[in-house]
């Protein structure tokens, strides 16, 4: 398993190599040039050059990729254009809510899904069935900022039933853990920095501070985005859930099963989900992809403070720095995450481990 | 004495095709998927004559109504009739669809194919190239390829294009390596077949069918990404009337004229479904598995 585990973190060397350049590329790529791109049409020469030497673009390809990728290691991003503000900054205040959005929609989307699938499973060729796969295939058809924008004005709008945008009630007091555990504006750096940091995922927060007033809106604020986002990723995995459980049950091993007298539940705990899980892990992994691309989407209709908005609206406004750092952040979470899928999958499966 | 008679063979390739074609035809999804695709590419050859107005006219008094007689699907923030605009939209739309998967199975398919049949360090540093892209949430590379090169139809095509080449660059190096090595190609090869034949006569065939199967499916999702591109002012650029774009410039309006966001959008659901439909039923059709 170990063997396993450091082939896998060798293999994503070059990968996270491969997005380096390619982010790198991002700005160079850019037809013209690049600092008068960022400036506008107004910039003045020396705007252009002061830019052009905090930026290093005036250096041969081969040294600014160097200090790129030393700048990356160290964990800077550079400055955003428009605020001037550090860019892994701005990524570290908006992260936690790409994150939350991302993680409810994963919520969501697997435990319809899988409840669909085996619902969809167990009826095979019924109404249920075919009513479920059919509502699968329409939702799997549909544009999800479509959807975000229909639910905003029936559940928004109409029948004011949830908040229609934001994350939070203008009003309802979220304390931070920090200012909960009494830490004030002290506190050990480190230690501090991950509790701020922690402190931008409002679920936990408001569990951790009991703040139940303020968890029922940041849930009540949280369920239209994650439906809309999740139905996608829901639609495929009760897709993937039926088929797979259906491939399942008709082996041999659940015959015995049912003969020694297990319970139906029983059979599905024990023996059949156990066996069908594995290709449904590997679709969930999958979407996690298709998740943190989504929201760029999903955050843009619902204001959600997060990201993919962030991105949106810095290239508009041809911020590239930002744009840069948000892509590779974005980037590297999803290789974390495929790694993290392909190593639950080997533990699951040994037949993977000694492939 | 029918008995006696010699059996007639029928052609090969013939009966393959007629198979899948009369198994795809008992399969009703399919048939609702095939009927909405010809609807939408009959709206899009037709869209001059079946568009009662100017798709990009400008009728300000008009602004936001709702359906009616006169605009049978309302109007828009700037007065422009409704119908009109998804009828023309769906040539943009299938444009996008159509190119950028053609596209990307065209590349997808010469480097794969060179890939599986070469091997080594082409192989290898293909395969990494391609692990590369997938490592990036496929609309996120999109929008980071649109950046570079600016909003608009043209780029929005190559970007959708260039992120969907990984997965056909997939299927035809699977089937390269699967047919590679089999008993026919290792003949040709020793009569001196070029290898440029071997890829094309033997190898690309044998590819055909996933190849099909993903490429439709991949129109709908190319189809998804360029209305999620457009819908971000990535995309087609005003006034050009396509469904994303309509619903990114509609969304101010959603509250007071809901039926600005309600029609593109089913416009997208029903095609991208035709073309998932009909996908599905393909893949059902051509799975040799199925053929008895």
């Amino acid at each position: 398993m170990t063997r396993y585990i450091i082939r896998r973190l060798f293999l994503i060397i070059p990968v996270i190599i491969g997005i380096s350049i390619v982010t790198f590329g991002m700005l160079r790529l850019i037809p013209g040039d690049p600092a008068q791109v960022m400036l506008g049409e107004h910039a003045t020469e020396e705007a252009m050059e002061a830019l052009r030497e905090q930026m290093g673009l005036n250096e041969p390809l081969v040294m600014q990729y160097v200090h790129y990728m030393g700048d990356l290691l160290r964990g800077d991003l550079g400055r955003s254009i428009q605020t001037n503000r550090p860019v892994l900054e701005e990524i570290a205040t908006r992260f936690p809510a790409t994150f939350e959005l991302a993680l409810g929609a994963m919520a969501f989307a697997t435990f319809f899904g899988v409840l669909f699938g085996i619902i969809a499973a167990y009826r095979h060729n019924s109404l249920a069935d075919m009513g479920i796969m059919l509502v699968a295939l329409i939702g799997v058809s549909m544009p999800i900022f479509w959807l975000g924008l229909i639910f905003m004005y029936v559940f928004g709008f109409k029948l004011q039933w949830l908040p229609p945008s934001g994350r939070l009630t203008v009003g309802i007091e979220l304390l931070t853990m920090p200012q909960a555990w009494g830490m004030g504006e002290s506190g050990e750096g480190a230690w501090r920095a991950f509790l701020d940091f922690m402190s931008g995922f409002y679920v936990l927060d408001a569990l951790l501070t009991a703040n139940w007033t303020a968890l029922w809106d940041v849930v009540k604020h949280l369920i239209m985005p994650s439906v809309a986002l999740g139905s996608i990723p829901m639609a495929i995995i009760a897709r993937m859930t039926r088929s797979s459980l259906l491939e399942v049950l008709s082996e041999d091993y659940i015959r015995t099963a049912r003969a020694k007298g297990l319970k139906e539940r029983a059979v599905l705990a024990a023996h059949a989900m156990r066996n069908a899980l594995l290709p449904i892990i590997t679709v969930v992994g999958l979407q996690m992809g298709f998740l943190l691309g989504g929201a760029i989407l999903t955050e843009t209709i619902f204001s959600w403070p997060g990201l993919g908005r962030l991105v949106v609206n810095r290239i508009l406004s041809r911020d590239y720095p930002a744009v840069q750092g948000s892509v590779i952040v974005i980037a590297m979470v999803f290789v974390l995450v495929n790694l993290v899928v392909d190593i639950s999958y080997a533990y699951l499966d040994p037949r993977i481990r000694y492939d | 004495m029918d008995s006696l008679q010699p059996a007639r063979a029928k052609p090969y390739r013939s009966s393959l095709f007629l198979d899948a074609v009369r198994r795809l035809l008992r399969d009703k999804l399919a048939i609702i998927g095939l009927v909405i695709m010809i609807v939408f590419l009959l709206t899009a050859l037709l869209a001059p004559v079946l568009a009662p107005y100017d798709p990009i006219a400008q009728t300000l008094v008009d602004r936001r109504q709702p359906p009616s007689s006169q605009y049978l699907l309302g109007t828009d923030d700037l007065g422009r009739d409704m119908l009109s605009r998804i009828i023309f939209g769906t040539r943009k739309s299938l444009q996008v669809g159509v190119v950028s998967v053609s596209l990307a199975i065209a590349v997808g398919a010469i480097l794969g194919a060179l890939s599986g049949y070469l091997g080594g360090w082409f192989d290898t540093l293909f395969m990494r190239l391609m692990d590369i892209v997938l490592a990036f949430p496929a609309l996120l590379l999109a929008i980071a390829i649109v950046t570079i090169l600016g909003p608009g139809l043209l780029n929005m095509l190559y970007a959708i294009g260039i992120v969907s080449i990984p997965a056909y660059a997939r299927i035809v190096r699977a089937s390269v390596l699967t047919v590679k090595e089999q008993d026919y190609v290792l003949a040709s090869r020793a009569l001196g077949a070029r290898p440029v034949r071997i890829l094309f006569r033997q190898i690309l065939p044998n590819c055909l069918t996933p190849l099909i199967v993903q490429g439709t499916l991949g129109i709908g999702t190319a189809i998804l990404d360029a209305a999620g591109l457009s819908f971000l002012g990535l995309g087609a650029q005003p006034p050009t009337p396509e469904w994303g774009a309509m619903l990114g410039q509609g969304r101010y309006a959603v509250f007071s004229a809901p039926h600005i966001v309600l029609f593109p959008g089913i416009a997208i659901m029903l095609t991208v479904l035709g073309f998932n439909l009909l996908g599905d039923g393909l893949r059902d059709a051509l799975d040799p598995k199925l053929r008895i």
